[in-house]
């Protein structure tokens, strides 16, 4: 299902560095640089449908449509049997974005939010080449804004992601709520935010989408000096959501501080897990493709096992 | 000798050692603000680990505090006083100790004066044989009982006899007494001790002597907070003689001070000492009523009388307002003698008798005689002769009445057809001026009154705006008088003409009308105005004044009554005597006692008069006001000199020569700066240097 690019990304080269995609303001061309080589159907529709993958037979039922009955079983079996067949396209992708104040930072080149946004770009485009209808939320404590899903959205997904800043004090919780009133089509939702809440409430707020039907992929984006806390200097650190400021000599507490972030990671992944929700840490010095193959590969590798 | 600042308000810029401590604790973490996503997790880690607190550079810290110490003390001037012991007002030595103690007569409210001379005995308890000690009573006026003294036994008999007075309350003398003992002290250290109960009666927030540096005023309120007193406030006596019996009402008005009324008590009427009458009172509280007494017959010497509430003791703990003593005189009559022209028809003279008939306070007595049928008796027997329309007298009538004016009485002249220059030969020095010719203005219609001195005692009654109507009179005839350089005017008519003229001659007053009072000359007998005018005019000519039935505690008294001639001797309520000579020429006598106090002659027996004294009552007023607002009001102004005897005040210049410390500690201080700096950037260049590597490991993060 790889090409030949992505079976190069276990050696971890040949992948695209995030500084060089900054330089792409493109988001259409940013996201095919990077789609570029993925093969359709890599996902497949929740809906069973009318398509030429079969899926399974049961047996008949009165009001049955009579065409669907397998008459070459019923000649073996001399039962009516009807077959039945997986919608592999047409599904929607809805892609929530985080645009709270606390994305906008970045230690490196790209912050977070300009990482998640070639994130949900490249998702996009991809979904797009597969005829997927797109549609896209950007919140914060609310909804920023909302572009329904269509399959001729893709410009309008792009421009809006490019417009997008980071601002305010985010809440997953009162967010995936208003999201969840008009969202009620089963479809594949893909949350990418930095995940700053209780990891109880995060998975409570995204498992209540996921019990409507919806199929949910969480990817958590993070600076790598949010993972590590390098600072030297004993600084008052100000909160970017809130504004509140406390003194820290991150000297003392760099070690305690990344085994809090590290328990918070491992917890979501386990909960997420618990949950069968998708989840996956993306960190923004990683170069973008690498990560979407590995995240992709490994998707699909579970994807079988269920 | 003690270390002592000239400035020691640059002291308060040791708070600035405040300033390092927030630069090394608080500024060195505002340094670089860090926008970081989210404290969630560094909120999670114990305070503690952030080391606020911690102070860095302990070295610089201690360098920059001890700096800015110093530097506030050399603004403060500090001064090594090596006669701080003889300049201090609160330092050892001898004492000087003045004790003022109220004695007004709210004093006796309750256990007051106990608690009082209680205070008193305490205030002087600490004086030496070093020290001295005096003791002030004051009331309305202060009288130093005792000192200064250092012998203790004197001080202490004087509070022991010392009592509540009548007086009531004022501190100005007491406090204009303290600062004189003050000024005459001796003694280093000077204390006044103020005992009261406060009154603010006693003071109305007006400037009091303020006592200089270094006495120093010390209170001991006495007073209660919660009051509850009954009193007598004033006593009215009205005449009544309609059955021909004279009888006096008396309606006695009695308040309540406190929050509590009072049922049960009895108010009694004392005349000459004897029960006549008690009646049921109840009072509301914070109230007043008044109680009358049936009408009792008036002897015809002097009356005493006292009203007096009585009561529950727990409802009136303050007994001295519940009397209040009044006398009763005798009717007050003045005796005139009216002569007539011999030919004045009944019509003519039928105004002046009528007018005077009226008057009850006093009453008038008129004895009405022609010019032809007067006698010497009738004049001796007169306190003023009115002179209605004939000239002066001849013979013996005349020289009476000559007399009757030297001695303090009065003569009134009314100018007529018949009292032309002739008429008046021989008396010069009686009339003030010269009678002239009759002028005539009926031609015009008459003149009108111009002018009035309504200041003058004789028309003191008119002095109010609108009382006294005197130009609607309308004078056709009046003689020309032309009063001498020493004679008053009291009236003029429009044209200038004088209408009313005085002179003093000796004792007596003689007063000229140049028009008639018989409704010919003019028609002033139909006016208004006549009536008051005729009585005024003879009040002033007796020189009679009304006698108030009761004085108060603190007046002082001229006695001045005809016959007070010869030796007079006063008798106190106490009995105390005070005696005048005839040499004396100022007969005062200052009423200090309740009570009635005896007027006679020095060899007579009798009393010529009585006078009833009653304390005031504003005294009982018993609300107070805080001690300190008067303690502040009198005591030493804040920095003030000392420039009391005995006491060395230095020169600019010496103090000058004594403050050379400050300028060493001024040196030490910059010192201490100079090596803040060189230390201060020794640890920024280490600084800098630590903070290099620091970046560039961020950037490479």
């Amino acid at each position: 299902m790889f090409t030949g690019r992505g079976q190069a990304a276990g050696a971890g080269t040949g992948f695209i560095d995030p500084r060089v995609l900054a330089k792409i303001d493109n988001l259409e061309l940013l996201a095919r640089t990077v789609v570029e080589g993925f093969i359709n159907g890599l996902h497949r529709s929740p809906n069973l449908g009318a398509s030429m993958d079969f899926a399974e037979h049961r047996s008949y039922m009165p009001g049955d449509d009579l065409r669907r009955i397998d008459w070459r079983l019923y000649g073996r079996s001399d039962r009516y049997f009807v077959k039945e067949f997986e919608a592999d396209t047409n599904t929607n992708l809805l892609i929530l974005l985080d645009v709270s104040a606390s994305m906008d930072f970045g230690s490196g080149a790209v912050t977070k939010l300009q990482y998640a946004k070639y994130l949900a770009s490249c998702l996009g485009y991809f979904s797009s080449r597969q005829r997927d209808r797109l549609g896209l939320v950007t919140f914060v404590d609310r909804i920023v804004d909302y572009v329904p899903p269509s399959a001729k959205h893709l410009r309008i997904v792009l421009q809006t992601i490019a417009r997008a800043t980071a601002s305010g004090q985010g809440s997953i919780d009162t967010a995936l709520r208003q999201i969840a009133e008009f969202a009620r089509r089963r479809q594949i939702i893909v949350i990418i935010s930095d995940l700053y809440d209780d990891p109880e409430r995060v998975v409570r707020a995204v498992a209540r989408l996921r019990n409507r039907g919806n199929d949910l992929i969480v990817l958590q984006v993070l600076d790598p000096a949010e993972l590590d806390l390098p600072f030297d200097e004993a600084s008052n650190f100000e909160d970017m959501e809130t504004g509140e400021s406390i003194p820290v000599v991150p000297e003392l507490l760099r070690e305690q501080y990344r085994t809090l972030m590290q328990e918070h990671t491992a917890t979501l992944a386990r909960m997420m897990r618990e949950e069968r929700i998708d989840y996956a840490l993306f960190n923004t010095d990683q170069p973008l493709d690498h990560a979407l193959f590995a995240y992709l590969a490994d998707r699909q590798r579970l994807s079988r096992i269920r | 000798m003690s270390l002592t600042f000239l400035a020691p308000l640059f002291l308060l810029g040791l708070a600035a050692v405040a300033v390092p401590v927030i630069v090394h604790l608080v500024n060195r973490e505002r340094r670089n603000a860090v926008a970081f996503p989210s404290l969630m997790f560094l909120r999670r880690v114990p305070f503690r680990s952030m080391s606020r607190q911690r102070i860095r550079h302990r070295a610089l810290f201690a360098l920059r505090i001890l700096a800015l110490a110093l530097l506030a003390l050399a603004f403060a001037r500090p001064f090594v006083d090596r006669e701080s012991r003889s300049l201090s007002a609160s330092g050892a030595g001898p004492r000087e100790v003045v004790v003022l103690l109220d004695r007004s007569y709210s004093m006796a409210y309750g256990d007051r004066w106990s608690r009082a001379t209680a205070a008193a005995e305490r205030a002087i308890a600490g004086v030496g044989t070093a020290d001295r000690a005096t003791l002030v009573l004051f009331d309305d006026e202060a009288v130093t009982a005792a000192g200064p003294t250092g012998d203790l036994a004197v001080v202490r008999a004087a509070i022991a006899s010392s009592r509540p007075g009548a007086g009531s309350t004022r501190y100005a003398p007491a406090l204009g007494v303290a600062q004189q003992l003050m000024d005459r002290a001796e003694r280093p250290r000077r204390e006044v001790v103020l005992i009261s109960d406060f009154q603010r009666a006693g003071w109305d927030g007006q400037e009091l002597p303020r006592l200089v540096a270094p006495a120093t005023l010390s209170t001991i309120d006495v007073g209660d907070s919660a009051t509850a007193n009954s009193l007598v406030t004033g006593v009215d006596v009205t005449r009544d003689a309609t059955d021909g019996v004279d009888r006096a009402i008396v309606a006695a008005r009695v308040a309540r001070k406190g929050d509590r009324a009072i049922t049960g008590a009895r108010a009694t009427l004392e005349i000459n000492g004897r029960e006549v009458e008690a009646k049921p009172l109840t009072i509301p509280a914070s109230g007043a009523t008044s109680v009358i007494f049936a009408p009792v017959a008036v002897p015809d010497a002097t009356t005493r009388g006292t009203v007096r509430v009585s009561g529950p003791a727990s409802d009136d703990r303050l007994p001295v307002d519940d009397v209040f003593h009044f006398v009763i005189a005798t009717a007050q009559v003045v005796n005139v003698l009216l002569v007539e022209s011999p030919g004045a028809s009944a019509s003519r003279t039928m105004f002046l008798p009528r007018a005077l008939g009226i008057g009850e306070s006093p009453s008038f007595r008129v004895v009405q005689r022609r010019l032809d049928n007067v006698t010497a008796a009738d004049v001796d027997a007169a306190r003023v002769v009115f002179l209605h329309g004939p000239g002066m007298p001849s013979g013996a009538v005349g020289d009476r009445i000559r007399a009757l004016v030297r001695g303090g009485g009065g003569l009134i002249v009314a100018l007529g057809e018949n009292s032309g220059t002739r008429a008046w030969s021989g008396t010069s020095e009686l009339l003030p001026g010269s009678v002239g010719e009759i002028i005539d203005r009926s031609g015009e219609r008459g003149g009108t009154m111009g002018s009035l001195d309504r200041n003058h005692p004789a028309l003191e009654s008119f002095r109010a705006a609108r009382s006294g109507d005197f130009t609607s009179a309308r004078y056709l005839r009046y003689r020309s008088l032309s009063p001498g350089s020493s004679d008053a005017v009291l009236a003029r008519y429009d044209d200038g003409s004088v209408a009313l003229a005085e002179r003093r001659v000796g004792d007596g007053r003689v007063l000229v009308f140049t028009s008639t009072f018989d409704g010919y000359w003019n028609d002033l007998p139909v006016q208004p105005v006549f009536l008051p005018l005729i009585q005024s005019l003879v009040r002033h000519a007796a020189a009679w004044t009304a006698q108030p039935s009761s004085h108060t505690v603190g007046q002082v008294m001229a006695l001045t009554e005809p016959g007070a001639g010869g030796e007079l001797l006063a008798v106190s309520p106490s009995g105390e005597r005070t005696r005048w000579s005839e040499t004396d020429s100022i007969r005062s006598l200052a009423l200090r006692e309740q009570g009635f106090y005896e007027i006679r002659d020095a060899n007579a027996v009798a009393a010529s008069r009585t006078i009833a004294v009653n304390p005031d009552v504003v005294e009982s007023e018993l609300g107070s006001f805080p001690a300190d607002e008067l303690a502040r009001a009198v005591s030493p102004a804040a920095g003030a000199a000392t420039t009391a005897a005995g006491f060395t005040t230095l020169s600019v210049a010496e103090r000058e020569k004594r403050q050379t410390l400050w300028w060493y500690v001024l040196v030490l201080a910059l010192l201490l700066l100079a090596a803040e700096s060189l230390l201060s950037n020794r640890l920024s260049r280490a600084a800098r240097r630590d903070v290099a590597p620091a970046s560039a490991r961020m950037n490479h993060a």
